[in-house]
Protein backbone atom coordinates (compact mmCIF):
# COMPACT_ATOMS: atom_id res chain seq x y z
CA UNK A 1 0.00 0.00 0.00
CA UNK A 2 3.10 2.05 0.82
CA UNK A 3 4.42 2.01 -2.84
CA UNK A 4 1.01 2.88 -4.04
CA UNK A 5 0.56 5.50 -2.38
CA UNK A 6 4.06 6.63 -3.19
CA UNK A 7 3.45 6.34 -6.77
CA UNK A 8 -0.08 8.46 -6.20
CA UNK A 9 1.94 11.40 -4.49
CA UNK A 10 4.59 11.59 -7.26
CA UNK A 11 1.23 11.35 -10.05
CA UNK A 12 -0.23 14.38 -8.18
CA UNK A 13 3.36 16.42 -7.66
CA UNK A 14 3.60 15.94 -11.28
CA UNK A 15 0.10 17.45 -12.45
CA UNK A 16 0.49 20.29 -9.81
CA UNK A 17 4.36 21.21 -10.46
CA UNK A 18 2.63 21.91 -14.32
CA UNK A 19 0.62 24.34 -14.96
CA UNK A 20 -1.87 22.00 -16.63
CA UNK A 21 -3.41 20.52 -13.97
CA UNK A 22 -4.42 24.12 -12.79
CA UNK A 23 -5.53 25.19 -16.38
CA UNK A 24 -7.60 22.78 -16.62
CA UNK A 25 -9.61 22.70 -13.16
CA UNK A 26 -9.93 26.57 -13.90
CA UNK A 27 -10.89 26.13 -17.62
CA UNK A 28 -13.72 23.24 -16.35
CA UNK A 29 -14.98 25.24 -13.56
CA UNK A 30 -15.47 28.03 -15.48
CA UNK A 31 -17.22 26.15 -18.39
CA UNK A 32 -19.40 24.37 -16.43
CA UNK A 33 -20.48 27.59 -13.94
CA UNK A 34 -21.41 29.47 -17.92
CA UNK A 35 -23.32 25.98 -18.23
CA UNK A 36 -25.01 26.21 -15.14
CA UNK A 37 -26.10 29.42 -15.41
CA UNK A 38 -27.43 28.68 -18.74
CA UNK A 39 -29.51 25.59 -17.95
CA UNK A 40 -31.07 27.49 -14.65
CA UNK A 41 -31.98 30.59 -16.44
CA UNK A 42 -33.67 28.25 -19.04
CA UNK A 43 -35.39 25.42 -17.13
CA UNK A 44 -36.28 27.75 -14.02
CA UNK A 45 -36.07 24.43 -11.36
CA UNK A 46 -34.28 23.71 -8.49
CA UNK A 47 -32.46 21.08 -9.94
CA UNK A 48 -28.93 19.41 -10.89
CA UNK A 49 -30.44 16.69 -12.98
CA UNK A 50 -29.16 18.86 -16.60
CA UNK A 51 -25.99 20.11 -15.10
CA UNK A 52 -25.17 16.38 -14.79
CA UNK A 53 -25.69 15.09 -18.35
CA UNK A 54 -24.26 18.19 -19.47
CA UNK A 55 -21.13 17.21 -17.52
CA UNK A 56 -20.83 13.53 -18.44
CA UNK A 57 -20.31 15.08 -22.03
CA UNK A 58 -17.76 17.38 -21.17
CA UNK A 59 -15.85 14.84 -19.16
CA UNK A 60 -15.45 12.89 -22.60
CA UNK A 61 -13.35 15.55 -23.74
CA UNK A 62 -11.68 16.53 -20.46
CA UNK A 63 -10.25 12.76 -19.62
CA UNK A 64 -8.30 11.62 -22.30
CA UNK A 65 -6.46 15.24 -22.08
CA UNK A 66 -5.66 14.05 -18.48
CA UNK A 67 -5.45 10.19 -18.76
CA UNK A 68 -3.16 10.77 -22.01
CA UNK A 69 0.34 11.00 -20.10
CA UNK A 70 -0.15 8.06 -17.19
CA UNK A 71 2.15 5.43 -18.90
CA UNK A 72 2.56 6.81 -22.39
CA UNK A 73 4.94 9.44 -20.77
CA UNK A 74 6.74 6.86 -18.23
CA UNK A 75 7.74 5.20 -21.50
CA UNK A 76 8.54 7.70 -23.35
CA UNK A 77 10.78 9.07 -20.87
CA UNK A 78 12.92 5.64 -19.77
CA UNK A 79 11.12 5.94 -16.43
CA UNK A 80 8.74 2.71 -17.29
CA UNK A 81 12.19 1.13 -17.21
CA UNK A 82 12.63 2.60 -13.71
CA UNK A 83 9.64 1.24 -12.34
CA UNK A 84 8.87 -1.95 -13.86
CA UNK A 85 13.18 -2.88 -12.33
CA UNK A 86 12.36 -1.32 -8.77
CA UNK A 87 10.47 -3.69 -6.50
CA UNK A 88 7.02 -2.75 -7.77
CA UNK A 89 3.79 -5.53 -9.18
CA UNK A 90 2.14 -4.12 -12.49
CA UNK A 91 -1.07 -4.06 -10.24
CA UNK A 92 1.12 -1.25 -7.54
CA UNK A 93 1.96 0.62 -11.06
CA UNK A 94 -1.86 0.53 -12.07
CA UNK A 95 -3.55 1.30 -9.04
CA UNK A 96 -0.86 3.72 -8.09
CA UNK A 97 -1.84 5.65 -11.40
CA UNK A 98 -5.41 5.25 -11.13
CA UNK A 99 -5.88 6.36 -7.81
CA UNK A 100 -3.28 9.74 -8.50
CA UNK A 101 -5.82 10.66 -11.24
CA UNK A 102 -9.26 9.47 -9.60
CA UNK A 103 -8.00 11.77 -6.81
CA UNK A 104 -7.76 14.66 -9.11
CA UNK A 105 -11.21 14.07 -10.81
CA UNK A 106 -12.57 13.56 -7.57
CA UNK A 107 -11.45 17.21 -6.49
CA UNK A 108 -12.99 18.34 -9.79
CA UNK A 109 -16.36 17.34 -8.65
CA UNK A 110 -15.96 18.42 -5.02
CA UNK A 111 -15.28 22.28 -6.49
CA UNK A 112 -18.59 21.96 -8.43
CA UNK A 113 -20.53 20.85 -5.03
CA UNK A 114 -20.69 24.85 -4.98
CA UNK A 115 -24.29 24.22 -7.51
CA UNK A 116 -25.75 22.19 -4.79
CA UNK A 117 -25.33 25.51 -2.27
CA UNK A 118 -26.63 27.84 -5.04
CA UNK A 119 -29.44 25.78 -6.27
CA UNK A 120 -30.58 25.36 -2.57
CA UNK A 121 -30.54 29.16 -1.51
CA UNK A 122 -32.96 29.75 -4.14
CA UNK A 123 -35.24 27.00 -3.50
CA UNK A 124 -35.60 23.59 -1.89
CA UNK A 125 -33.69 21.36 -4.32
CA UNK A 126 -33.89 17.24 -3.31
CA UNK A 127 -30.60 16.39 -1.48
CA UNK A 128 -31.08 12.47 -2.24
CA UNK A 129 -31.18 12.86 -6.06
CA UNK A 130 -28.10 15.34 -6.32
CA UNK A 131 -26.44 13.20 -4.05
CA UNK A 132 -27.10 10.50 -6.37
CA UNK A 133 -26.43 12.59 -9.35
CA UNK A 134 -22.70 13.24 -8.00
CA UNK A 135 -22.61 9.30 -7.67
CA UNK A 136 -23.54 9.11 -11.26
CA UNK A 137 -20.80 10.91 -12.70
CA UNK A 138 -18.21 10.15 -10.55
CA UNK A 139 -18.60 6.19 -11.10
CA UNK A 140 -18.50 7.72 -15.00
CA UNK A 141 -15.46 9.73 -14.59
CA UNK A 142 -14.25 6.77 -12.62
CA UNK A 143 -15.19 4.16 -15.37
CA UNK A 144 -13.42 7.28 -17.99
CA UNK A 145 -9.71 7.01 -16.17
CA UNK A 146 -9.91 3.75 -16.37
CA UNK A 147 -10.22 3.48 -20.12
CA UNK A 148 -7.73 6.24 -20.71
CA UNK A 149 -5.12 4.45 -18.06
CA UNK A 150 -6.34 1.19 -20.26
CA UNK A 151 -5.24 2.88 -23.71
CA UNK A 152 -2.12 5.34 -22.41
CA UNK A 153 -0.34 1.57 -21.33
CA UNK A 154 -0.80 0.67 -25.43
CA UNK A 155 1.40 3.19 -26.95
CA UNK A 156 4.31 6.01 -25.87
CA UNK A 157 2.86 8.33 -27.91
CA UNK A 158 0.21 10.73 -25.71
CA UNK A 159 -1.71 12.07 -28.83
CA UNK A 160 -2.62 8.42 -30.11
CA UNK A 161 -3.62 7.46 -26.62
CA UNK A 162 -5.81 10.77 -26.04
CA UNK A 163 -7.18 9.78 -29.69
CA UNK A 164 -7.78 6.20 -29.01
CA UNK A 165 -9.52 7.44 -25.77
CA UNK A 166 -11.98 9.76 -27.31
CA UNK A 167 -12.61 6.61 -29.98
CA UNK A 168 -14.03 4.59 -27.21
CA UNK A 169 -15.51 6.95 -25.17
CA UNK A 170 -17.52 8.47 -27.86
CA UNK A 171 -18.83 4.76 -29.11
CA UNK A 172 -19.85 4.15 -25.33
CA UNK A 173 -21.72 7.95 -25.26
CA UNK A 174 -23.50 7.63 -28.87
CA UNK A 175 -24.10 3.81 -28.98
CA UNK A 176 -27.48 4.46 -28.42
CA UNK A 177 -27.93 6.26 -31.76
CA UNK A 178 -27.26 3.01 -33.62
CA UNK A 179 -30.42 1.25 -31.94
CA UNK A 180 -33.06 2.21 -34.94
CA UNK A 181 -30.21 -0.26 -36.91
CA UNK A 182 -30.82 -2.64 -34.82
CA UNK A 183 -33.74 -5.29 -33.12
CA UNK A 184 -34.10 -7.57 -30.09
CA UNK A 185 -30.40 -8.29 -28.39
CA UNK A 186 -28.36 -6.46 -30.60
CA UNK A 187 -30.43 -3.00 -29.90
CA UNK A 188 -31.04 -4.42 -26.28
CA UNK A 189 -26.99 -4.43 -25.71
CA UNK A 190 -26.06 -1.38 -27.84
CA UNK A 191 -28.70 0.29 -24.90
CA UNK A 192 -27.15 -1.32 -21.88
CA UNK A 193 -23.62 -0.67 -23.74
CA UNK A 194 -24.25 3.54 -23.54
CA UNK A 195 -23.13 5.41 -20.79
CA UNK A 196 -26.03 7.84 -21.07
CA UNK A 197 -28.41 5.09 -19.92
CA UNK A 198 -26.89 4.58 -17.09
CA UNK A 199 -26.21 7.70 -15.71
CA UNK A 200 -29.60 9.18 -16.99
CA UNK A 201 -30.94 7.03 -13.77
CA UNK A 202 -28.14 8.33 -10.91
CA UNK A 203 -29.59 11.98 -12.80
CA UNK A 204 -33.04 11.87 -11.76
CA UNK A 205 -32.12 10.34 -8.01
CA UNK A 206 -32.82 6.12 -8.94
CA UNK A 207 -29.53 4.41 -7.99
CA UNK A 208 -30.15 1.25 -8.96
CA UNK A 209 -27.90 -2.45 -8.61
CA UNK A 210 -27.27 -3.33 -12.90
CA UNK A 211 -25.62 0.74 -13.03
CA UNK A 212 -23.89 0.40 -10.54
CA UNK A 213 -22.26 -3.52 -11.74
CA UNK A 214 -21.83 -1.72 -15.24
CA UNK A 215 -19.42 1.09 -13.65
CA UNK A 216 -17.58 -0.97 -11.66
CA UNK A 217 -17.09 -3.81 -14.11
CA UNK A 218 -15.80 -1.72 -16.58
CA UNK A 219 -13.63 0.18 -14.15
CA UNK A 220 -12.54 -3.69 -13.08
CA UNK A 221 -12.09 -4.47 -16.68
CA UNK A 222 -9.78 -1.12 -18.23
CA UNK A 223 -7.70 -1.91 -14.94
CA UNK A 224 -7.31 -5.64 -15.48
CA UNK A 225 -6.32 -4.98 -19.23
CA UNK A 226 -4.09 -2.69 -17.99
CA UNK A 227 -2.28 -4.74 -16.14
CA UNK A 228 -2.10 -7.42 -18.65
CA UNK A 229 -1.05 -4.37 -20.82
CA UNK A 230 1.76 -4.09 -19.06
CA UNK A 231 2.69 -7.69 -18.52
CA UNK A 232 2.69 -8.41 -21.79
CA UNK A 233 5.35 -5.77 -22.49
CA UNK A 234 7.44 -7.12 -19.85
CA UNK A 235 7.24 -10.89 -20.61
CA UNK A 236 7.01 -10.45 -24.50
CA UNK B 1 49.66 14.38 1.92
CA UNK B 2 46.53 12.62 0.51
CA UNK B 3 48.89 11.60 -2.91
CA UNK B 4 51.54 10.11 -0.70
CA UNK B 5 48.50 7.74 1.39
CA UNK B 6 47.42 6.89 -1.75
CA UNK B 7 50.77 4.97 -3.31
CA UNK B 8 51.07 3.44 0.17
CA UNK B 9 48.51 1.23 -0.67
CA UNK B 10 49.56 0.22 -4.52
CA UNK B 11 51.11 -2.80 -3.35
CA UNK B 12 47.75 -3.81 -2.14
CA UNK B 13 46.43 -4.61 -5.84
CA UNK B 14 45.68 -0.67 -6.80
CA UNK B 15 47.05 -0.32 -10.46
CA UNK B 16 48.82 3.20 -11.38
CA UNK B 17 45.91 4.11 -13.49
CA UNK B 18 43.45 3.66 -10.51
CA UNK B 19 45.95 6.35 -8.31
CA UNK B 20 45.97 8.18 -11.18
CA UNK B 21 41.77 8.64 -11.30
CA UNK B 22 41.47 8.40 -7.83
CA UNK B 23 43.74 11.51 -7.25
CA UNK B 24 41.80 13.20 -9.77
CA UNK B 25 38.44 12.33 -8.06
CA UNK B 26 39.87 13.30 -4.25
CA UNK B 27 40.80 17.00 -6.03
CA UNK B 28 36.46 16.67 -5.55
CA UNK B 29 35.80 14.37 -2.97
CA UNK B 30 38.96 13.17 -1.19
CA UNK B 31 37.17 11.18 2.01
CA UNK B 32 35.34 8.92 -0.56
CA UNK B 33 38.56 8.19 -2.16
CA UNK B 34 39.98 7.01 1.16
CA UNK B 35 37.57 4.55 1.72
CA UNK B 36 37.57 3.22 -1.73
CA UNK B 37 41.45 2.97 -1.43
CA UNK B 38 41.14 0.87 1.64
CA UNK B 39 38.68 -1.40 0.71
CA UNK B 40 40.03 -2.19 -2.47
CA UNK B 41 43.62 -2.95 -0.88
CA UNK B 42 41.94 -5.93 1.26
CA UNK B 43 39.72 -7.09 -1.80
CA UNK B 44 41.82 -10.04 -2.75
CA UNK B 45 41.85 -11.36 0.90
CA UNK B 46 38.53 -11.73 0.92
CA UNK B 47 37.75 -13.45 -2.57
CA UNK B 48 38.18 -17.03 -1.38
CA UNK B 49 34.91 -16.96 0.77
CA UNK B 50 33.30 -14.90 -1.87
CA UNK B 51 29.36 -15.92 -2.61
CA UNK B 52 28.16 -16.19 -6.23
CA UNK B 53 25.74 -12.95 -7.00
CA UNK B 54 24.56 -13.63 -10.47
CA UNK B 55 24.55 -16.65 -12.40
CA UNK B 56 23.31 -16.52 -16.16
CA UNK B 57 22.30 -20.36 -17.25
CA UNK B 58 22.42 -20.95 -20.77
CA UNK B 59 20.34 -17.48 -21.69
CA UNK B 60 18.53 -16.97 -25.38
CA UNK B 61 16.34 -14.10 -26.16
CA UNK B 62 15.07 -13.66 -29.74
CA UNK B 63 12.82 -10.74 -31.22
CA UNK B 64 11.09 -12.75 -33.94
CA UNK B 65 13.66 -14.00 -35.99
CA UNK B 66 16.43 -12.08 -34.85
CA UNK B 67 18.56 -13.97 -32.04
CA UNK B 68 20.01 -10.84 -29.72
CA UNK B 69 21.53 -13.02 -27.25
CA UNK B 70 22.84 -16.78 -28.01
CA UNK B 71 23.02 -19.55 -24.97
CA UNK B 72 25.12 -17.06 -23.16
CA UNK B 73 26.54 -18.37 -19.51
CA UNK B 74 28.53 -17.00 -16.75
CA UNK B 75 28.75 -16.19 -12.90
CA UNK B 76 29.57 -12.68 -11.24
CA UNK B 77 31.41 -13.56 -7.70
CA UNK B 78 30.08 -10.88 -4.99
CA UNK B 79 32.43 -7.65 -4.57
CA UNK B 80 33.53 -8.13 -8.38
CA UNK B 81 33.22 -5.01 -10.56
CA UNK B 82 32.74 -6.52 -13.90
CA UNK B 83 33.30 -4.66 -17.34
CA UNK B 84 30.53 -6.19 -19.66
CA UNK B 85 32.31 -4.63 -23.17
CA UNK B 86 30.99 -5.34 -26.58
CA UNK B 87 29.89 -2.96 -29.85
CA UNK B 88 26.38 -1.35 -30.00
CA UNK B 89 24.23 -3.94 -31.22
CA UNK B 90 25.98 -6.74 -29.61
CA UNK B 91 23.28 -7.87 -26.97
CA UNK B 92 24.87 -5.86 -23.67
CA UNK B 93 21.34 -3.68 -22.99
CA UNK B 94 19.37 -6.88 -23.81
CA UNK B 95 21.27 -9.04 -21.27
CA UNK B 96 21.18 -6.42 -18.49
CA UNK B 97 17.57 -6.00 -18.95
CA UNK B 98 16.97 -10.15 -18.99
CA UNK B 99 19.21 -10.09 -16.02
CA UNK B 100 16.95 -6.68 -14.39
CA UNK B 101 13.38 -8.55 -14.56
CA UNK B 102 12.77 -5.91 -17.24
CA UNK B 103 13.06 -8.07 -20.02
CA UNK B 104 11.78 -12.21 -19.91
CA UNK B 105 14.73 -14.37 -21.51
CA UNK B 106 13.15 -16.77 -24.77
CA UNK B 107 15.22 -20.07 -23.07
CA UNK B 108 18.01 -19.99 -19.66
CA UNK B 109 18.15 -18.74 -16.31
CA UNK B 110 19.11 -16.21 -13.91
CA UNK B 111 20.07 -16.28 -10.38
CA UNK B 112 20.84 -13.08 -7.85
CA UNK B 113 21.90 -14.68 -4.59
CA UNK B 114 20.78 -18.05 -5.37
CA UNK B 115 17.23 -16.98 -6.35
CA UNK B 116 15.67 -17.29 -9.60
CA UNK B 117 14.83 -14.53 -10.97
CA UNK B 118 11.45 -15.89 -12.71
CA UNK B 119 10.34 -17.19 -9.08
CA UNK B 120 10.52 -14.62 -6.46
CA UNK B 121 10.90 -11.45 -8.80
CA UNK B 122 10.00 -9.06 -6.46
CA UNK B 123 12.71 -10.40 -4.27
CA UNK B 124 15.31 -10.28 -6.81
CA UNK B 125 14.82 -6.99 -8.00
CA UNK B 126 15.09 -5.68 -4.24
CA UNK B 127 18.85 -6.70 -4.58
CA UNK B 128 18.91 -5.27 -7.78
CA UNK B 129 20.25 -1.40 -8.61
CA UNK B 130 19.70 -0.39 -12.17
CA UNK B 131 20.95 2.26 -14.30
CA UNK B 132 19.47 2.56 -17.93
CA UNK B 133 21.60 3.97 -20.33
CA UNK B 134 19.22 6.95 -20.07
CA UNK B 135 19.13 8.12 -16.87
CA UNK B 136 15.44 7.09 -15.79
CA UNK B 137 14.85 10.90 -14.43
CA UNK B 138 11.59 12.54 -12.99
CA UNK B 139 12.71 16.60 -14.61
CA UNK B 140 9.56 18.03 -12.18
CA UNK B 141 11.27 16.59 -9.44
CA UNK B 142 13.90 17.96 -7.16
CA UNK B 143 16.32 15.09 -6.47
CA UNK B 144 15.70 15.53 -2.88
CA UNK B 145 12.21 14.65 -3.73
CA UNK B 146 13.02 11.93 -7.14
CA UNK B 147 15.55 9.69 -3.71
CA UNK B 148 12.85 9.91 -1.87
CA UNK B 149 10.29 8.36 -4.12
CA UNK B 150 13.01 6.25 -4.95
CA UNK B 151 13.06 4.81 -1.72
CA UNK B 152 9.48 4.72 -0.56
CA UNK B 153 9.22 2.54 -3.70
CA UNK B 154 12.09 0.37 -3.42
CA UNK B 155 11.00 -0.70 0.09
CA UNK B 156 13.09 1.58 2.14
CA UNK B 157 11.63 1.82 5.31
CA UNK B 158 10.18 5.22 6.44
CA UNK B 159 12.56 5.52 9.58
CA UNK B 160 15.72 5.03 7.72
CA UNK B 161 15.01 7.10 4.57
CA UNK B 162 16.12 10.72 5.67
CA UNK B 163 19.37 9.02 6.52
CA UNK B 164 19.75 6.47 3.40
CA UNK B 165 19.02 9.68 1.18
CA UNK B 166 21.91 11.77 3.32
CA UNK B 167 23.81 8.97 2.69
CA UNK B 168 23.66 8.24 -0.78
CA UNK B 169 23.88 12.43 -1.26
CA UNK B 170 27.19 12.17 -0.07
CA UNK B 171 28.64 9.62 -1.72
CA UNK B 172 27.43 10.81 -4.85
CA UNK B 173 28.46 14.17 -4.40
CA UNK B 174 25.01 15.85 -4.95
CA UNK B 175 24.49 17.27 -1.22
CA UNK B 176 24.78 20.52 -2.61
CA UNK B 177 22.15 20.25 -5.61
CA UNK B 178 19.94 18.19 -3.92
CA UNK B 179 17.23 21.43 -4.34
CA UNK B 180 17.58 21.99 -7.75
CA UNK B 181 15.12 20.72 -10.06
CA UNK B 182 16.44 18.08 -11.72
CA UNK B 183 16.12 19.21 -15.30
CA UNK B 184 18.33 21.95 -14.62
CA UNK B 185 21.03 19.83 -14.09
CA UNK B 186 24.09 19.01 -16.40
CA UNK B 187 24.58 14.86 -17.60
CA UNK B 188 27.05 14.38 -15.39
CA UNK B 189 24.70 15.12 -12.35
CA UNK B 190 21.72 13.31 -13.51
CA UNK B 191 24.12 10.64 -14.52
CA UNK B 192 25.11 10.77 -10.86
CA UNK B 193 21.27 11.15 -9.89
CA UNK B 194 20.72 7.90 -11.98
CA UNK B 195 23.35 5.89 -9.70
CA UNK B 196 22.14 7.61 -6.29
CA UNK B 197 18.85 5.90 -6.98
CA UNK B 198 20.32 3.09 -8.28
CA UNK B 199 22.36 2.12 -4.75
CA UNK B 200 19.55 4.06 -2.44
CA UNK B 201 17.96 0.76 -1.19
CA UNK B 202 21.69 -0.94 -0.64
CA UNK B 203 21.72 -3.22 -3.34
CA UNK B 204 24.09 -6.26 -3.58
CA UNK B 205 24.29 -6.01 -7.30
CA UNK B 206 24.69 -3.07 -9.43
CA UNK B 207 23.88 -3.08 -12.59
CA UNK B 208 25.09 -0.03 -15.03
CA UNK B 209 24.43 0.36 -18.39
CA UNK B 210 26.97 2.95 -20.37
CA UNK B 211 26.82 5.32 -16.96
CA UNK B 212 29.83 7.09 -18.99
CA UNK B 213 28.32 7.92 -22.09
CA UNK B 214 27.94 10.97 -23.79
CA UNK B 215 29.96 12.40 -20.43
CA UNK B 216 33.29 14.80 -20.88
CA UNK B 217 36.37 13.44 -19.48
CA UNK B 218 36.51 14.94 -16.10
CA UNK B 219 32.82 13.83 -15.36
CA UNK B 220 33.63 10.20 -16.99
CA UNK B 221 36.66 9.90 -14.23
CA UNK B 222 33.94 11.66 -11.53
CA UNK B 223 31.37 8.57 -12.28
CA UNK B 224 33.93 5.90 -12.39
CA UNK B 225 35.39 6.83 -8.97
CA UNK B 226 31.86 6.53 -7.48
CA UNK B 227 31.29 3.22 -9.16
CA UNK B 228 34.72 2.22 -8.04
CA UNK B 229 33.46 3.24 -4.09
CA UNK B 230 30.80 0.96 -4.48
CA UNK B 231 33.51 -2.50 -4.55
CA UNK B 232 33.30 -2.24 -0.65
CA UNK B 233 29.60 -3.10 -0.71
CA UNK B 234 28.19 -4.57 -3.83
CA UNK B 235 28.97 -6.86 -6.87
CA UNK B 236 29.09 -4.13 -10.38
CA UNK B 237 28.68 -5.16 -13.36
CA UNK B 238 29.37 -2.06 -15.88
CA UNK B 239 28.86 -1.75 -19.45
CA UNK B 240 31.08 1.09 -21.44
CA UNK B 241 32.66 2.04 -24.12
CA UNK B 242 35.51 3.48 -22.42
CA UNK B 243 37.93 0.86 -22.47
CA UNK B 244 41.18 2.69 -20.87
CA UNK B 245 39.10 3.68 -17.66
CA UNK B 246 37.15 0.40 -17.33
CA UNK B 247 40.97 -1.35 -16.94
CA UNK B 248 41.54 0.95 -14.10
CA UNK B 249 38.56 -0.36 -11.95
CA UNK B 250 36.79 -3.92 -13.36
CA UNK B 251 38.73 -6.83 -11.99
CA UNK B 252 37.18 -9.02 -14.51
CA UNK B 253 35.73 -8.30 -18.34
CA UNK B 254 32.85 -10.14 -20.20
CA UNK B 255 32.85 -9.45 -23.92
CA UNK B 256 30.09 -10.26 -26.09
CA UNK B 257 29.56 -10.35 -29.70
CA UNK B 258 26.27 -10.84 -31.73
CA UNK B 259 24.64 -12.23 -28.70
CA UNK B 260 27.60 -14.40 -27.76
CA UNK B 261 29.97 -14.19 -24.99
CA UNK B 262 33.62 -14.30 -26.53
CA UNK B 263 36.20 -13.48 -23.72
CA UNK B 264 35.07 -14.04 -19.48
CA UNK B 265 38.13 -13.94 -17.82
CA UNK B 266 39.72 -12.12 -14.99
CA UNK B 267 41.14 -8.90 -16.49
CA UNK B 268 45.11 -9.79 -15.17
CA UNK B 269 44.59 -13.07 -16.34
CA UNK B 270 43.28 -11.65 -19.92
CA UNK B 271 46.30 -8.76 -20.52
CA UNK B 272 48.91 -11.72 -19.51
CA UNK B 273 47.64 -14.11 -21.87
CA UNK B 274 47.44 -11.67 -24.94
CA UNK B 275 50.69 -10.04 -23.99
CA UNK B 276 52.53 -13.61 -24.60
CA UNK B 277 50.93 -14.60 -27.28
CA UNK B 278 51.79 -11.09 -29.03
CA UNK B 279 55.12 -9.86 -27.68
CA UNK B 280 56.18 -7.45 -30.04
CA UNK B 281 53.85 -4.78 -28.92
CA UNK B 282 52.14 -3.98 -25.69
CA UNK B 283 48.72 -5.05 -25.04
CA UNK B 284 45.87 -3.08 -23.81
CA UNK B 285 41.73 -3.69 -23.43
CA UNK B 286 41.19 -1.22 -26.16
CA UNK B 287 43.72 -3.60 -28.61
CA UNK B 288 41.85 -6.45 -27.91
CA UNK B 289 38.11 -5.17 -28.23
CA UNK B 290 39.67 -3.96 -31.54
CA UNK B 291 41.21 -7.08 -32.64
CA UNK B 292 38.19 -9.16 -31.27
CA UNK B 293 35.72 -7.22 -33.46
CA UNK B 294 37.70 -6.78 -36.49
CA UNK B 295 38.25 -10.67 -36.95
CA UNK B 296 36.11 -12.41 -38.86
CA UNK B 297 32.93 -10.98 -38.02
CA UNK B 298 29.51 -13.37 -38.68
CA UNK B 299 27.70 -13.08 -41.22
CA UNK B 300 24.97 -11.13 -38.89
CA UNK B 301 27.57 -8.65 -37.53
CA UNK B 302 28.09 -7.41 -41.07
CA UNK B 303 24.24 -7.42 -41.67
CA UNK B 304 23.85 -4.89 -38.49
CA UNK B 305 26.52 -2.91 -39.85
CA UNK B 306 25.50 -2.10 -43.25
CA UNK B 307 22.07 -1.48 -42.27
CA UNK B 308 23.17 0.58 -38.97
CA UNK B 309 20.52 -1.26 -37.06
CA UNK B 310 19.29 -4.37 -35.90
CA UNK B 311 17.59 -6.63 -38.28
Amino acid sequence: MNKIMALTKKELHSYFSSPVAYIILIATLSLFNVLFFMLIDQNREVSLRDIFQVMEFMFIFIVPLLTMKLLAEEKANGTMEFLLTAPLTPTMIVLGKYLSMLIFYSLLIALTGVFYFIVEYFGEPDPYSILSGYIGIWLEGAFFIAIGLLTSSWTRNQIIAAMTSYLILFSLYFSTTFTKYFTGFAENALIQLSTRTHLENFAIGMITASDIIYYLAGIVLCLVLTRISIDHRLWQ
Amino acid sequence: MWLSLLHLFTPYGLTKHTVQITANYLFIKPKSICSCYTVSSFTPLLKGNLVTMLTVEHVSKNFGSFQAINNVSFEIKQGDIVGFLGKNGAGKTTLMRIVTSFLAASSGRVFIDGEDITKNSLNTRQKIGYLPETPPLYNNMTISQYLKFAAEIKNVSAKKQKTQIAKVLEECNLEHVKHKNISTLSKGYKQRVGIAQAIIHEPKLLILDEPTSGLDPIQIQQVLALINNQREQRTVLLSTHTLTEIEQIAQRILMIKSGEIIIDESLKTLLKSEQETNQTSPITLERIFTDRHTLSSPSRNIAVENNGEHV
